[in-house]
């Protein structure tokens, strides 16, 4: 189940939103290779968050040392992406929910709402299993807090999802809350069922990501900005002009 | 009663202003810096040479073919005498062959037992004119103004869509309407979208309006705004602004200029 698209203009262009598949693309084609080579995998091992290189904790390592401090691993790596689908996967994720969450801050807040909720994301995968040795990359931890931010601020948009069974696919029109619901509710469900010490999908960092977007949103929204928005909160949505309908409001 | 209607001169300009001021001192005023500086689409009517009569229209820039009803007065021994009604209608024929879509005029409900009013009303109802909002105590406390709006063109219909904007609006000082007492407005500018700090149209804006309106000693605060600008809304609600009504097609067809007033605490 992936969003195709949501039905909630922006008031402003969303520079960063831009900025950040644009970064993201550009570091997958010219330090990842565009997963060609070796520098698909040495790129993972550089610049991936590795749990053991920052609790200082021993186990099983599946990289060469790496020369990047691990505190600046927890920025580097949501930059960094396994497989074309990975970052295509996420960089839809990033289109359909980034523009609003940005239009409701700010560029400059959102720029590190955005950072500072991938750092949130690393950690949570790390305090999950802080003997890890497998690199994380991926922007999904910052993203999974653009969208747990995009849920406190617009629950009731609708969001256009495509739904695949194998060749075939649907689409439906579905509240955010449900959408975003559901990809929590899995996120939290596969965390539990899944070992982290195999590798694969970092859903502790999904889960994090969200949940610090959730609380991270109350502090970075910007009031007059969503004073302005026509989709914000749960109240139903109706055209601004529509406040003069009540008498109060009238001469 | 034969009389001519000849394009408006500035040799007429001294019997014009008398007439006026026979109705009206203040608007003779107002009407004597109007038309010194620009007599274009007004109209007198002459009786033995004399002017008698005066009407014209004003059009309003940024609109797509939108005028004022301008100065329209008769001398008070022509009245009565199809003087007003044919100058009227000479100048919305003018009007309309020039382009203009819609016509306005305001006029005010003050009564000096003349029934200038109900005679003024009357006259453009009958030319085509319909009510369309009523500033409360526009004027002065009891002095409202009312604007009547006719389409030129009844051959539009109304689009289907009608794009919002969503520009930074920003206020950059109040000013007292002219022929008021203690009524104001806001004079405001859009600005290209910062990257950074406020970008949209606040309530802060609004207040700061307000409180400077207030120090001023104002009695009451006048806003218009284009339909299609839907980030005014809510400051303007907050700000404790009410609606009053809106002039149907004002900007473009679909796009209404819509009026809010804010009464000062007193």
């Amino acid at each position: 189940m992936i969003p195709i698209r949501d039905e909630n203009p922006n008031n402003e262009t969303p520079f960063i939103t831009y900025g950040l598949l644009g970064l993201n693309v550009l570091v997958w084609i010219f330090v990842q290779g565009a997963g060609f080579g070796t520098s698909l995998e040495s790129s993972i091992c550089e610049y991936g968050f590795i749990s053991q290189d920052l609790f200082g904790t021993s186990g099983a390592a599946v990289c060469p040392p790496s020369s990047t401090p691990p505190a600046l691993s927890l920025f580097s790596s949501m930059f960094m992406h396994g497989g074309w689908m990975h970052l295509l996967g996420n960089m839809l994720f990033l289109w359909v929910f980034g523009d609003n969450v940005e239009d409701s801050m700010g560029h400059l807040r959102f720029l590190v709402f955005y950072l500072i909720g991938g750092v949130i994301a690393a950690l949570s995968q790390g305090f999950a299993d802080p003997q890890s040795g497998i690199p994380m990359v991926g922007a999904s931890g910052a993203i999974g807090c653009v969208m747990g931010g995009y849920l406190m601020l617009y629950p009731k948009v609708k969001v256009t999802i495509a739904v695949f069974f194998f060749i075939l696919f649907w689409t439906f029109r579905v509240p955010a809350y449900l959408m975003l619901g559901y990809w929590i509710g899995v996120q939290l469900l596969s965390g539990l069922a899944t070992s982290t010490a195999g590798g694969g999908v970092a859903f502790w960092a999904h889960f994090g990501g969200f949940v610090g977007g959730c609380i991270l949103v109350y502090f970075f929204k910007d009031k007059e900005l969503l004073a302005n928005h026509r989709y914000y909160g749960w109240s139903d949505t109706r055209a601004e002009e529509s406040i003069w309908d009540d008498p109060r409001n009238r001469q | 009663m034969s009389f001519d209607i000849v394009p408006f001169e500035q040799s007429h300009l001294g019997d014009v202003i008398d007439l006026i001021t026979l109705h009206d001192e203040d608007d003779g005023e107002a009407a004597e810096y109007d038309l010194k500086g620009d007599v274009e689409d007004h109209w007198v009517a002459l009786v033995d040479g004399s002017p008698v009569g005066i009407s014209g229209y004003r059009k309003v820039p940024s609109t797509d073919g939108t005028a004022y009803l301008s100065w329209t007065y008769v001398h008070p021994n022509h009245t009565n005498q199809g003087i007003g009604r044919s100058i009227l209608n000479y100048v919305i024929g003018e009007s309309r062959s020039s382009g203009s879509n819609k016509m306005f005029v305001k006029v005010s409900n003050y009564d000096d037992g003349s029934n200038v009013y109900q005679f003024g009303m009357k006259l453009y109802e009958s030319a085509g004119f319909r009510e369309e909002l009523t500033n409360l105590d526009f004027y002065d406390v009891g002095e409202d103004q009312i604007i009547l709006g006719m389409e030129l063109d009844t051959s539009r219909s109304d689009p289907t869509e009608v794009k919002d904007e969503r520009p930074t609006i920003r206020f950059d000082g109040i000013f007292n309407i002219a022929e008021t007492e203690g009524a104001y407005t806001f004079s405001w500018n859009v600005q290209k979208n910062p990257l950074f700090g406020p970008r949209s149209f606040t309530v802060q804006d609004l207040y700061t309006g307000l409180r400077a309106v207030n120090e001023d000693g104002g009695r009451i605060v006048f806003l218009t705004f284009p339909s299609n600008l839907p980030l005014v809304h809510k400051p303007l609600q907050e700000a404790g602004f009410k609606y009053v009504g809106s002039l149907k097609n004002y900007f473009e067809l679909g796009i209404d200029e819509m009026h809010f007033v804010h009464r000062m605490e007193t």
